[in-house]
């Protein structure tokens, strides 16, 4: 039901605008105090943004200038290529890729595996499954902290990479969502694979796999994202720096005040930019997530 | 790359199971139902099996640490319910509450609100909608850390972007982080600014689902734009709105990250919240686990209880 619910809205999107103007073309009183509020919050929202990516190409004397100066005096990127040199940013860069990728490919291989079951195969204790599953929604790691700590620690994983990755991977509403795009999917395809000899990891890999593309890359562009810029956990896992993802380093550094300023403002910088680029690249399907999300 | 390898790495194991089938064998009646009834558990057993060691079992876990004490996370000694009656009976846990309640009625309140606003704002608009929805949306992008750094910068006192604003049009340079309640409604304001898009995403998905025909009717029967508002949009919204509410009370009671990158908690404390507190008591010397184990367990119950409690009265609403 979500499934079909999530396309409708793009389409009703854009056809009324398209009548309306053609109806009524003039610019109403309403209209300019609309376009005027939303432009001052689309102000408010992009200011900083945009001041930091100014200061991320200041000197440290520039910075502390007062009243700040608007526009950088050079735009090379020394700041960027000190960060990545002078300090271990080059490190925590990868780190933060390293963790972002393998925790990605982690959740989506184990959560399209258990959504498949949980959509596709009649078992005792499925249903029981699922509702525990849905339920852990409400156990945010910040709650559990201490005791998943625990675990960690008695396996060894603190202050390795794998620590990063493993514990969030079986994400409850990675396999929520799965499940309900699997649930859309005809099940007289895939009896016919059976027929035809195919094994249930074939079906799966071939068949399933591939027509569920777009959920897919739905979760997969929120595992991104939240990896990418999650620092809680890391902070605790990582307590060496040569383990340290970019947020991490980024909030110790500025804590400490051991890393210049414009360093710091450049390697924000850094971490911006990748989701950004994925936002305007999968605009469509975020939004589609996002309203999968509220229509459930 | 690591999907092939995983997925391809189960394969090796399971192809020769599932290829005898079709070998000529007399075996496979009898042992086809077990296998095929196996099938799904296997499918479903990498997650379940990280889930039960990361969540499930840390779930159960936690509560059992807080009826402990331990000062190093190693040697714990039972001290039954002692850990909730001394956090009960401490003010540093007391006034964390009170930040925390205030933090967290009042993000609620304004973040809903404003999302609701825009969210009807962009709903009406024509022109560079699109635009618009995508530049509101940028801040749910970055990372919270870096939201607390790039803010604590713009609201410094000395030099900051908004006091060097202020002073060109000759107003007043408050010192927003230095002044308690200042610091406080900053770390709100940067909360909406922070979640605002994403809740505004979520209620442009339910406006559109709205009948028009509903608008049309009430313009009909004369209503204003405000009556439409209160008597259409407000009441087929609610489900969208009960969504937004709950993740905004979740998104409320676990704020740290870019506390810690804004205020870093202060001044003296003014800006520590619940979850600040837990992740002090159990990381930081004096490590204290059992305390905040204890304190995890309330926070716990309080989102359980409110996100129950959003959810009960939005189906109530829902059904009448």
């Amino acid at each position: 039901m979500s499934r079909q619910s999530v396309p409708g809205p793009q389409r009703v999107d854009t056809d009324p605008g398209r009548t309306w103007t053609s109806v009524t073309g003039k610019l109403t009183v309403t209209d300019a105090l609309r376009g005027t509020l939303l432009t001052a919050l689309a102000l408010v929202v992009l200011i900083p943004i945009v001041w930091t990516v100014l200061g991320s190409f200041k000197s440290t004397a520039e910075l502390s200038a007062n009243p700040p100066t608007i526009l950088p005096s050079s735009w090379s990127l020394t700041n960027y290529t000190q960060a990545l040199t002078r300090f271990e940013f080059g490190t925590f860069l990868r780190n933060s890729v390293v963790v972002m990728v393998g925790a990605t490919a982690l959740t989506l291989t184990i959560n399209s595996l258990a959504a498949y079951a949980l959509a596709k195969f009649n078992f005792r204790g499925r249903d029981a499954l699922f509702l525990l599953t849905l339920a852990t929604i409400m156990i945010p790691l910040q709650v559990i902290l201490i005791p998943v700590y625990q675990v960690i620690a008695s396996l060894g994983l603190v202050n390795t990479l794998w620590g990063l990755i493993v514990p969030a991977a079986a994400t409850p509403t990675g396999v929520f969502l799965l499940r309900q795009y699997m649930l859309s999917l005809p099940d007289e395809l895939l009896e016919a694979a059976r027929i035809d000899g195919a094994g249930e990891l074939r079906i799966f890999w071939r068949i399933v796999l591939p027509l569920c593309r777009p959920a897919l890359a739905v979760v997969a562009i929120f595992s991104m994202m939240w990896r990418w810029n999650d620092y809680v956990w890391p902070s605790i896992v990582a307590q060496n720096e040569s383990v340290y993802t970019l947020p991490v380093a980024l909030a110790r550094f500025s804590a400490q005040e051991v890393v210049p300023f414009n360093l710091i403002l450049a390697m924000s910088v850094v971490s911006i930019v990748p989701v950004v680029i994925l936002f305007l690249f999968f605009q469509r399907q975020i939004v589609q997530g996002i309203a999968a999300t509220g229509i459930k | 790359m690591s999907v092939t390898s995983v997925a391809g790495g189960s394969g090796a194991r399971r192809r020769p199971a599932t290829r005898r089938p079709s070998d000529p064998a007399g075996s496979r009646r009898r042992s086809k139902p077990l296998r095929s009834r196996l099938v799904p558990y296997l499918f479903i057993l990498p997650n379940m099996a990280i889930f039960a060691v990361f969540t499930l079992y840390p779930a159960f876990n936690g509560f059992n640490i807080s009826l402990y004490s331990s000062s190093n996370a190693r040697t714990f000694t039972w001290v039954g319910t002692d850990n909730y009656a001394r956090i009960l009976r401490d003010d540093a846990f007391w006034a964390v509450v009170r930040n925390t309640a205030v933090y967290a009625v009042a993000f609620v309140a304004i973040a809903v609100t404003v999302a609701i606003a825009i969210a009807v704002l962009l709903q009406a608009q024509r022109r560079a909608k699109g635009f618009y929805r995508a530049v509101i949306f940028v801040p749910v992008l970055i990372s919270p850390v870096v939201v607390g750094l790039v803010w604590n910068w713009v609201l410094e006192r000395k030099g900051g972007l908004l006091n060097s604003a202020l002073a060109s049009v000759g107003l007043g340079q408050p010192g927003w982080l230095i002044e308690p309640n200042l610091a406080m409604g900053a770390i709100i304001v940067v909360a909406v600014w922070m979640h605002a898009g994403f809740y505004i995403l979520i209620l442009l998905a339910g406006l559109q689902g709205i009948d028009p025909v509903l608008y049309e009717a009430a313009r009909m029967d004369g209503a204003s734009a405000w009556v439409q508002f209160r008597s259409v949009t407000l009441p087929m919204l609610s489900p969208s709105i009960v969504v937004v509410v709950v993740l905004a009370t979740i998104n409320g009671f676990q704020a740290y990250d870019y506390i810690f990158t804004l205020t870093g908690g202060g001044p003296v404390g003014a800006t520590t919240l619940v979850v600040q507190y837990i992740y002090d008591s159990a990381f930081r010397s004096p490590i204290r686990y059992g305390i905040a184990a204890a304190a995890s367990a309330l926070l716990f119950i309080t989102i359980f209880t409110l996100t129950l409690l959003n959810w009960l009265v939005g189906r109530r609403r829902e059904a009448v």
